[in-house]
């Protein structure tokens, strides 16, 4: 007789084989007991699966995965969009009657670019793991004394309820840089930002600016440029300009 | 706050989808992002959801797109960045370790993240083929000749023999 089909074969090993067809490939094997073994095994194998991950331990609860509070911090964005979008009618608003010149405000729009990139990495991306998870109070600090010549004093955002979750380097053009990200209960994410100048001692004035829901405070001090990235709400924007007004 | 009836029904898929994930991950933490990107991608595209497929079965493509596309995003950032330790080691908790110990789960943790995919689908969840090739955008054929690799590397991982270089990169 004929061989029966891969998916006749998988399908007799699940279970999900009627009538004939289970019959023939019964009938197959009986002739081909290497290959019967075969599949007997791979049987073995799915109950073997099924039972050790149904044995596996319960995951604790997330409340943060509920439907409802999902469904409620959609909602929260949607309304913190909509400000920004309204925000951003009136400048443009404003820019067509000051006539501004888009160039500049590219420009404007480039300062501290990568400690954007690297919030939305590590604080956006799931499956982004921090290169040190903070144990105790002051590891994060001695992480920084480590990288950075200067002292670099990492902001200490607790008053808020924020507590620093991780820090990780990144390499850019100016050198090495470092990020520690702090999150609150809501799971809100705060990140603080700093790197060299560069060689070419690129210092910058205070500024921010917003880019897709993210602003970006930043400015220099003790020879070091920073940024404090938030959420573009107001609370939390507070928060970081409160933490950044100490360094710069 | 409404209570919408689609919540129910997510809230008891809940504990699957976080089975997967974590299988899938192989970090509690971001095992649970993924989770949560998974519902909020869910409610944002409820409406574009093809009405022939299983509830179950959207989710878990939507989870496992998310998965990869996370793990490609991650990828070309830490080129543009510079760096290139994304691949790194996965950590179990202690907890997961314990569980781990058992031979079986041992085996099926060193299968590439399709195979776990694929066989934690047609075996623990009983997803049908035709739901496992819409999930991977695949041929029905192209899934059965990977379950048989997937489960061939499984036999093989559990009875102590190692996969060889060539039957990992084989998709």
């Amino acid at each position: 007789m004929n061989q029966p089909s891969e998916h006749d074969l998988h399908a007799y090993v699940d279970g999900r084989l009627d009538g004939e067809r289970r019959a023939a490939v019964g009938l197959y094997l009986a002739r081909h007991p290497e290959r019967a073994a075969e599949l007997q095994a791979w049987q073995r194998d799915a109950q073997h699966l099924r039972a050790s991950l149904a044995g596996g331990p319960a995951l604790p609860d997330n409340p943060a995965l509920d439907p409802a509070a999902i469904r409620r911090r959609r909602h929260q964005r949607t309304v913190a969009r909509l400000a920004l979008a309204a925000s951003l009618v009136l400048c443009l608003g404003l820019g067509g009657l000051g006539g501004w010149q888009v160039r500049g405000w590219r420009a404007a729009a480039l300062p501290m670019g990568d400690a954007l990139t690297a919030y939305r990495l590590l604080a956006l991306e799931p499956g982004t793991r921090p290169d040190l998870v903070p144990q105790r109070d002051g590891d994060l600090q001695g992480w920084l004394d480590r990288h950075f010549q200067r002292r670099v004093a990492m902001p200490d955002l607790r008053a808020a309820d924020f507590r620093p979750v991780g820090g990780r380097l990144f390499a850019t053009e100016q050198g090495a840089a470092a990020m520690v990200l702090y999150r609150d209960a809501a799971g809100h994410a705060i990140s603080f930002y700093v790197r060299p100048p560069g060689p070419r001692r690129h210092l910058l004035p205070r500024g921010e600016r917003i880019d897709g829901g993210l602003l970006a405070q930043y400015g220099s001090g003790n020879g070091y440029n920073y940024a404090m990235v938030s959420r573009a709400d107001d609370a939390d924007a507070q928060v970081a300009a409160r933490a950044l007004q100490p360094l710069i | 706050m409404l209570h919408h009836p689609l919540d129910d029904a997510l809230r008891e898929l809940l504990p699957r989808l976080r089975r997967f994930a974590q299988w899938l991950t192989r970090d509690p933490t971001t095992a649970d992002d993924l989770v949560q990107a998974t519902l909020e991608r869910a409610l944002s595209r409820w409406s574009s959801r093809r009405p022939d497929a299983s509830l179950r079965s959207w989710l878990f493509a939507i989870l496992y797109r998310q998965f990869l596309d996370g793990r490609r995003r991650a990828q070309r950032h830490a080129w543009l960045l510079g760096r290139l330790r994304t691949e790194e080691e996965p950590q179990w908790p202690s907890a997961e370790r314990e569980a781990v110990a058992h031979a079986m789960l041992q085996a099926f943790a060193r299968l590439n993240p399709e195979q776990r995919s694929l066989l934690l689908w047609v075996t623990v969840e009983g997803l049908s083929y035709q739901e496992v090739a819409q999930i991977l955008e695949v041929p029905i054929g192209t899934v059965m000749s990977r379950l048989s690799r997937a489960r061939q590397a499984l036999r093989r991982l559990g009875e102590g023999e190692t996969t060889t270089p060539t039957l990992r990169v084989l998709r």
